[in-house]
Protein backbone atom coordinates (compact mmCIF):
# COMPACT_ATOMS: atom_id res chain seq x y z
CA UNK A 1 0.00 0.00 0.00
CA UNK A 2 1.56 3.44 -1.03
CA UNK A 3 0.22 6.48 0.34
CA UNK A 4 1.59 10.46 0.13
CA UNK A 5 0.68 13.28 1.82
CA UNK A 6 1.32 17.12 0.67
CA UNK A 7 0.35 20.41 1.32
CA UNK A 8 -0.56 23.28 -1.31
CA UNK A 9 -1.07 26.70 -0.74
CA UNK A 10 -3.88 28.52 -2.21
CA UNK A 11 -2.62 29.63 -4.99
CA UNK A 12 -2.43 28.70 -8.84
CA UNK A 13 0.98 28.11 -9.36
CA UNK A 14 0.68 25.71 -7.01
CA UNK A 15 -0.99 23.47 -10.09
CA UNK A 16 2.38 22.61 -11.51
CA UNK A 17 3.52 21.36 -8.07
CA UNK A 18 -0.35 19.20 -8.07
CA UNK A 19 0.53 17.63 -11.03
CA UNK A 20 4.10 16.84 -10.41
CA UNK A 21 2.99 14.80 -7.15
CA UNK A 22 -0.39 13.11 -8.78
CA UNK A 23 1.53 12.53 -11.80
CA UNK A 24 4.20 10.25 -9.96
CA UNK A 25 2.46 8.67 -7.39
CA UNK A 26 -0.09 7.61 -10.00
CA UNK A 27 2.56 5.78 -12.35
CA UNK A 28 4.37 4.47 -9.46
CA UNK A 29 0.73 2.50 -8.70
CA UNK A 30 0.89 1.78 -12.15
CA UNK A 31 -1.49 4.10 -13.56
CA UNK A 32 -1.33 4.39 -17.69
CA UNK A 33 -0.87 7.48 -19.49
CA UNK A 34 -4.05 8.36 -19.86
CA UNK A 35 -5.60 7.32 -16.53
CA UNK A 36 -2.93 9.68 -14.84
CA UNK A 37 -4.45 12.32 -17.23
CA UNK A 38 -7.72 11.83 -15.61
CA UNK A 39 -6.90 11.78 -12.14
CA UNK A 40 -4.76 15.05 -13.04
CA UNK A 41 -7.43 16.34 -14.56
CA UNK A 42 -10.20 15.85 -12.06
CA UNK A 43 -7.39 17.25 -9.20
CA UNK A 44 -6.88 20.44 -11.17
CA UNK A 45 -10.60 20.88 -11.46
CA UNK A 46 -11.10 20.78 -7.87
CA UNK A 47 -8.42 22.36 -6.24
CA UNK A 48 -9.04 25.32 -9.18
CA UNK A 49 -12.63 25.59 -7.84
CA UNK A 50 -11.57 25.42 -3.99
CA UNK A 51 -8.81 28.34 -5.30
CA UNK A 52 -11.01 30.42 -6.83
CA UNK A 53 -14.55 30.16 -4.43
CA UNK A 54 -13.57 28.73 -1.64
CA UNK A 55 -12.10 31.66 0.28
CA UNK A 56 -13.72 34.88 1.63
CA UNK A 57 -10.28 36.38 2.82
CA UNK A 58 -7.23 37.48 1.32
CA UNK A 59 -4.98 35.33 3.48
CA UNK A 60 -2.75 32.36 2.69
CA UNK A 61 -4.56 28.82 3.08
CA UNK A 62 -3.71 25.14 2.29
CA UNK A 63 -4.99 23.11 0.89
CA UNK A 64 -4.30 19.49 1.87
CA UNK A 65 -3.75 16.30 -0.26
CA UNK A 66 -3.58 12.39 1.07
CA UNK A 67 -3.47 10.03 -1.93
CA UNK A 68 -3.81 5.64 -0.70
CA UNK A 69 -3.27 3.10 -2.79
CA UNK A 70 -5.11 0.45 -1.64
CA UNK A 71 -4.72 -3.08 -4.25
CA UNK A 72 -5.30 -1.12 -7.08
CA UNK A 73 -7.83 1.57 -5.82
CA UNK A 74 -6.72 5.29 -5.33
CA UNK A 75 -8.48 6.94 -2.60
CA UNK A 76 -7.66 10.91 -2.95
CA UNK A 77 -8.69 13.13 0.08
CA UNK A 78 -8.76 16.61 -0.15
CA UNK A 79 -9.18 18.98 2.68
CA UNK A 80 -9.82 22.83 2.70
CA UNK A 81 -10.66 24.72 5.44
CA UNK A 82 -12.81 27.31 2.88
CA UNK A 83 -16.51 28.48 2.86
CA UNK A 84 -18.64 25.06 3.10
CA UNK A 85 -19.15 24.29 -0.42
CA UNK A 86 -20.22 20.65 -1.71
CA UNK A 87 -19.05 19.96 -5.11
CA UNK A 88 -21.35 16.74 -5.17
CA UNK A 89 -24.33 18.83 -4.66
CA UNK A 90 -23.58 21.21 -7.91
CA UNK A 91 -26.60 20.50 -10.59
CA UNK A 92 -25.52 19.09 -13.77
CA UNK A 93 -24.39 21.54 -16.87
CA UNK A 94 -26.79 21.49 -19.65
CA UNK A 95 -25.00 19.53 -22.04
CA UNK A 96 -27.39 19.52 -25.13
CA UNK A 97 -28.35 23.07 -25.53
CA UNK A 98 -27.60 25.37 -27.83
CA UNK A 99 -24.21 26.23 -28.57
CA UNK A 100 -25.00 30.38 -28.47
CA UNK A 101 -26.20 29.40 -24.65
CA UNK A 102 -23.64 26.90 -23.79
CA UNK A 103 -21.57 28.19 -20.61
CA UNK A 104 -18.66 26.92 -18.47
CA UNK A 105 -20.16 26.61 -15.61
CA UNK A 106 -20.63 23.29 -13.90
CA UNK A 107 -17.84 21.61 -16.51
CA UNK A 108 -15.43 20.95 -14.00
CA UNK A 109 -17.08 19.70 -11.58
CA UNK A 110 -18.95 17.27 -14.84
CA UNK A 111 -15.28 16.41 -15.43
CA UNK A 112 -14.23 15.25 -12.41
CA UNK A 113 -17.26 13.27 -11.64
CA UNK A 114 -16.96 11.35 -15.02
CA UNK A 115 -13.38 10.38 -14.23
CA UNK A 116 -13.47 9.54 -10.80
CA UNK A 117 -15.70 6.31 -9.35
CA UNK A 118 -16.65 8.08 -6.39
CA UNK A 119 -16.53 11.78 -4.78
CA UNK A 120 -17.63 11.84 -1.28
CA UNK A 121 -18.22 15.10 0.80
CA UNK A 122 -18.22 15.70 4.44
CA UNK A 123 -17.92 19.06 6.52
CA UNK A 124 -16.12 18.52 9.52
CA UNK A 125 -14.16 21.00 12.15
CA UNK A 126 -14.79 23.65 9.99
CA UNK A 127 -13.18 22.02 7.02
CA UNK A 128 -14.33 20.84 3.50
CA UNK A 129 -13.23 17.37 2.96
CA UNK A 130 -13.89 15.78 -0.46
CA UNK A 131 -12.88 12.20 -1.00
CA UNK A 132 -12.34 10.81 -4.47
CA UNK A 133 -12.26 6.94 -5.61
CA UNK A 134 -10.59 5.62 -8.76
CA UNK A 135 -9.89 1.96 -9.36
CA UNK A 136 -6.86 1.33 -11.57
CA UNK B 1 2.67 26.28 -22.59
CA UNK B 2 4.29 27.25 -26.25
CA UNK B 3 2.08 28.73 -29.02
CA UNK B 4 3.27 29.20 -31.94
CA UNK B 5 1.49 30.90 -34.64
CA UNK B 6 2.02 30.28 -38.58
CA UNK B 7 0.20 32.65 -40.62
CA UNK B 8 -0.84 31.69 -44.02
CA UNK B 9 -3.18 33.46 -46.76
CA UNK B 10 -6.74 33.00 -45.25
CA UNK B 11 -5.78 31.35 -42.07
CA UNK B 12 -3.38 31.26 -39.15
CA UNK B 13 -2.28 27.57 -37.57
CA UNK B 14 -1.65 27.91 -33.75
CA UNK B 15 0.42 25.12 -32.54
CA UNK B 16 0.83 24.63 -28.94
CA UNK B 17 3.03 22.35 -26.68
CA UNK B 18 2.44 21.90 -23.22
CA UNK B 19 -0.05 22.29 -20.69
CA UNK B 20 -3.27 24.30 -21.24
CA UNK B 21 -4.65 24.86 -17.56
CA UNK B 22 -5.89 27.62 -15.42
CA UNK B 23 -2.35 29.09 -15.36
CA UNK B 24 -1.53 29.07 -18.99
CA UNK B 25 -5.09 29.85 -20.36
CA UNK B 26 -5.05 33.55 -19.93
CA UNK B 27 -1.96 33.85 -21.89
CA UNK B 28 -3.69 31.57 -24.60
CA UNK B 29 -6.74 33.63 -24.78
CA UNK B 30 -4.50 36.71 -24.80
CA UNK B 31 -2.94 35.45 -27.97
CA UNK B 32 -6.25 34.03 -29.58
CA UNK B 33 -8.09 37.63 -29.03
CA UNK B 34 -5.17 39.41 -30.20
CA UNK B 35 -5.24 38.11 -33.97
CA UNK B 36 -8.56 38.33 -33.91
CA UNK B 37 -8.29 42.10 -33.32
CA UNK B 38 -5.79 42.61 -36.24
CA UNK B 39 -8.41 40.73 -38.42
CA UNK B 40 -7.43 36.76 -38.15
CA UNK B 41 -11.07 34.97 -38.73
CA UNK B 42 -9.88 31.69 -39.98
CA UNK B 43 -7.70 29.79 -37.05
CA UNK B 44 -6.76 25.90 -36.92
CA UNK B 45 -5.46 24.97 -33.23
CA UNK B 46 -2.69 22.28 -33.55
CA UNK B 47 -3.18 20.04 -30.68
CA UNK B 48 -0.19 17.58 -31.80
CA UNK B 49 1.87 18.43 -28.73
CA UNK B 50 -0.80 19.96 -26.02
CA UNK B 51 -0.46 17.18 -23.31
CA UNK B 52 -3.64 18.22 -21.33
CA UNK B 53 -6.84 20.46 -21.14
CA UNK B 54 -8.74 21.54 -18.11
CA UNK B 55 -12.08 23.58 -18.51
CA UNK B 56 -10.06 26.42 -18.48
CA UNK B 57 -8.65 25.71 -21.57
CA UNK B 58 -12.33 25.06 -23.03
CA UNK B 59 -13.58 28.25 -21.56
CA UNK B 60 -10.79 30.19 -23.89
CA UNK B 61 -12.02 27.67 -26.99
CA UNK B 62 -15.36 28.65 -26.49
CA UNK B 63 -15.22 32.32 -25.81
CA UNK B 64 -12.96 32.45 -28.80
CA UNK B 65 -15.51 30.63 -31.40
CA UNK B 66 -18.54 32.67 -30.35
CA UNK B 67 -16.60 35.69 -30.83
CA UNK B 68 -15.29 34.11 -34.53
CA UNK B 69 -18.91 33.28 -35.26
CA UNK B 70 -20.11 36.19 -34.80
CA UNK B 71 -17.51 37.48 -37.10
CA UNK B 72 -18.48 34.96 -40.22
CA UNK B 73 -14.99 33.26 -39.20
CA UNK B 74 -14.05 29.66 -37.90
CA UNK B 75 -12.18 27.81 -35.41
CA UNK B 76 -10.89 24.43 -36.20
CA UNK B 77 -9.28 21.81 -33.80
CA UNK B 78 -6.94 19.22 -34.72
CA UNK B 79 -4.18 16.71 -34.02
CA UNK B 80 -5.91 15.77 -30.46
CA UNK B 81 -4.44 12.99 -28.17
CA UNK B 82 -7.66 10.35 -27.49
CA UNK B 83 -7.65 11.13 -23.87
CA UNK B 84 -7.51 15.31 -24.25
CA UNK B 85 -10.41 14.71 -27.14
CA UNK B 86 -11.97 12.39 -24.58
CA UNK B 87 -12.62 15.75 -22.77
CA UNK B 88 -14.20 17.54 -25.47
CA UNK B 89 -16.48 14.81 -25.96
CA UNK B 90 -17.56 14.31 -22.20
CA UNK B 91 -17.81 18.20 -22.14
CA UNK B 92 -19.99 18.01 -25.56
CA UNK B 93 -17.94 20.52 -27.34
CA UNK B 94 -17.65 17.79 -29.70
CA UNK B 95 -21.04 19.02 -31.02
CA UNK B 96 -20.48 22.31 -32.32
CA UNK B 97 -16.53 22.29 -32.38
CA UNK B 98 -14.93 20.74 -35.67
CA UNK B 99 -11.94 18.62 -34.78
CA UNK B 100 -10.08 16.57 -37.33
CA UNK B 101 -7.68 14.03 -37.22
CA UNK B 102 -4.30 15.90 -38.89
CA UNK B 103 -3.46 19.47 -39.96
CA UNK B 104 -4.34 18.83 -43.66
CA UNK B 105 -7.64 17.82 -42.93
CA UNK B 106 -8.32 21.09 -40.91
CA UNK B 107 -6.27 22.86 -43.62
CA UNK B 108 -8.99 21.59 -46.07
CA UNK B 109 -12.33 22.73 -43.76
CA UNK B 110 -10.97 26.09 -41.96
Amino acid sequence: MGTISFALKNNLSELDVLCDHISQFSRSCGASKRQTFEINLALDELFTNIISHGFADEEEHHVHVTCVNEGGVLTITIEDDGIPFNPTGAPHPNLACAFKDREIGGLGIHLIRSYMDRIDYTREDGKNVLVLTKAL
Amino acid sequence: MDITETKHDHYSVFKLNGRLDSNTAMGFEQKLFECMENGTQRMILDFQELDYISSAGLRVILKATKNLKSAEGKLVLCAMQDYVKEVFEISGFDSFLPIEATLDDAVKTV
